[in-house]
């Protein structure tokens, strides 16, 4: 498996699931860090959208 | 040249199951976006009259009292079930003509759960203006068509999540040269939304792969309960087979099957009692549900039944392991268990799900030429690759 490739897109998916199960198993500090470990997927698209690379090579 | 054949086939896939679903989803997505937020939404909707402010930990009045209200109003009705809230002060009576008769006519009456003072009597559902919630529930549980809609939309979400793991595949070769989240904005508008396509998919993998399974989990929730009723409920009641169904008078105090199926499961809430009759329960016993306390298992209920006629403890029953993996898939689908925070978090993935589906039509409506350059410069890269390892 090609790490430059997946490598990404392997963390951003157990960190949506920690937060998923977070708030499933826990409540108080686990309601918490479930919002912040989801908000992750969420801030990595907004600000890559904001941040457009312009490659002339594809 | 297998490499090619591979990712052609998965391109298939990718394209023919998308397509096929893609409509749906995006009704699942615009009538799930409401739904994330219904308790807030039916509460804003709502025009009944605030409940009375009384100390918190007044106890809830004696059943018997609800029941016997209920019966005065319509003595030639039977009560169905009753449900009492674990979140709001009421305690609400469902009744039917009898228990043969079409599950819609049931009718209900709220209950103050503190003072047993009647709220409000409200007509069977079908003869009420169909509310918001209601309607947008039925788009995307199974498009006002019951079990059949139910099962029509759970293949759609079965196509959606294969659509959503050959898009995974894909994911791979079409990354192979480009560094994660590339936007090439410079070119053609085709090439940007492909690059947002593949950026908005591959983010929010797990959470779309999450909600589309447990989507379809619930859709089996009609049948997979029905096989249990025909399986476990069947052997646990045949004992009974060819006794005299009790009738309404021979009913011991609910209040007392209350109490004795509270003392059962002591660490449990009781959130609704099923009268004995009611065809999703036992002619024999009240059938009472009860969730545990903790985050978890308050999600997962447990079946108590007491025996109608004597008010003994029949069972604490145990639930087959798909009914349970159901209870689980719920939450997760509907996203209601973490707070407002996490239900905004939902909103939000929601809304990118549906630009993951626009930008899927788009990309397809404008394929043509594109794929047809995409694979040809694939199969001249795999041809050096394999010059280079030939040599």
């Amino acid at each position: 498996m090609n790490r430059k490739v997946w490598g990404i897109p392997l963390i951003l998916a157990l960190i949506t699931i920690f937060g998923l199960l977070a708030a499933l198993l826990g409540t108080g500090v686990w309601y918490i860090l479930s919002w912040i470990t989801l908000i992750i997927p969420i801030v990595t698209i907004v600000w890559k959208c904001g941040n457009p690379t312009v490659k002339s090579k594809s | 040249m297998t490499q090619l054949k591979n990712i052609k086939k998965w391109f298939w896939v990718h394209r023919w199951t998308s397509l096929i679903c893609t409509l749906f989803l995006l009704l699942l997505c615009l009538t799930g976006l409401p739904l994330i937020f219904e308790e807030e939404i039916q509460q804003w909707l709502s025009t009944d009259a605030p409940y009375a402010v009384m100390p918190k930990n007044t106890p809830t009045a004696n059943l018997d009292n609800f029941v016997s209200q209920a019966r005065h109003r319509y003595p030639k009705d039977v009560i169905t079930y009753i449900f009492v809230d674990d979140n709001e002060p009421q305690v609400v009576v469902n009744m039917l003509p009898s228990y043969a008769s079409d599950v819609k006519l049931t009718h209900s009456m709220q209950f103050d759960a503190r003072t047993a003072k009647l709220l409000k009597d409200e007509p069977p559902l079908n003869s009420r203006p169909p509310d918001f919630i209601a309607v947008m529930l039925s788009l995307h549980r199974d498009l006002f068509m019951e079990l059949p809609g139910e099962l029509f939309v759970g293949l759609m979400g079965i196509f959606f999540v294969i659509s959503m793991i050959s898009g995974i595949v894909l994911y791979g070769p079409f990354m192979k040269k480009l560094d994660f989240g590339t936007i090439r904005s410079g070119r053609s508008r085709r090439l940007k939304w492909l690059d947002l396509h593949n950026l908005l998919g591959i983010a929010t993998a797990a959470w779309l792969l999450v909600v589309g399974f447990t989507g379809v989990l619930n859709e089996l929730s009609t049948p997979l309960f029905g096989l249990w009723q025909i399986t476990d409920v069947k052997a646990m009641l045949d004992k009974y087979k060819g006794k005299p169904v009790p009738k309404t008078e021979d009913l011991s105090s609910v209040q007392a099957a209350y109490q004795t199926a509270k003392k059962a499961l002591p660490d449990a809430t009781i959130t609704s009692i099923v009268y004995p009759g009611n065809l999703y329960g036992s002619p024999f016993h009240y059938l009472f549900w009860a969730k545990g306390n903790t985050p978890l298992t308050s999600q997962l209920y447990n079946p108590i039944l007491v025996d109608a006629p004597s008010g003994k403890l029949t069972a604490v029953v145990k639930m087959p392991w798909y009914l349970r993996s159901i209870e689980i898939s719920r939450p997760l689908h509907f996203g209601n268990y973490g707070g407002t925070p996490l239900k905004i978090i939902w909103a939000i993935f929601d809304i990118i799900a549906i630009v993951v589906l626009i930008s899927g039509v788009y990309l397809w409506i404008t394929r043509r030429k594109f794929y047809a350059e995409y694979f040809l410069r694939l199969s001249a890269e795999e041809n050096n690759e394999s010059l280079i390892t030939n040599n």
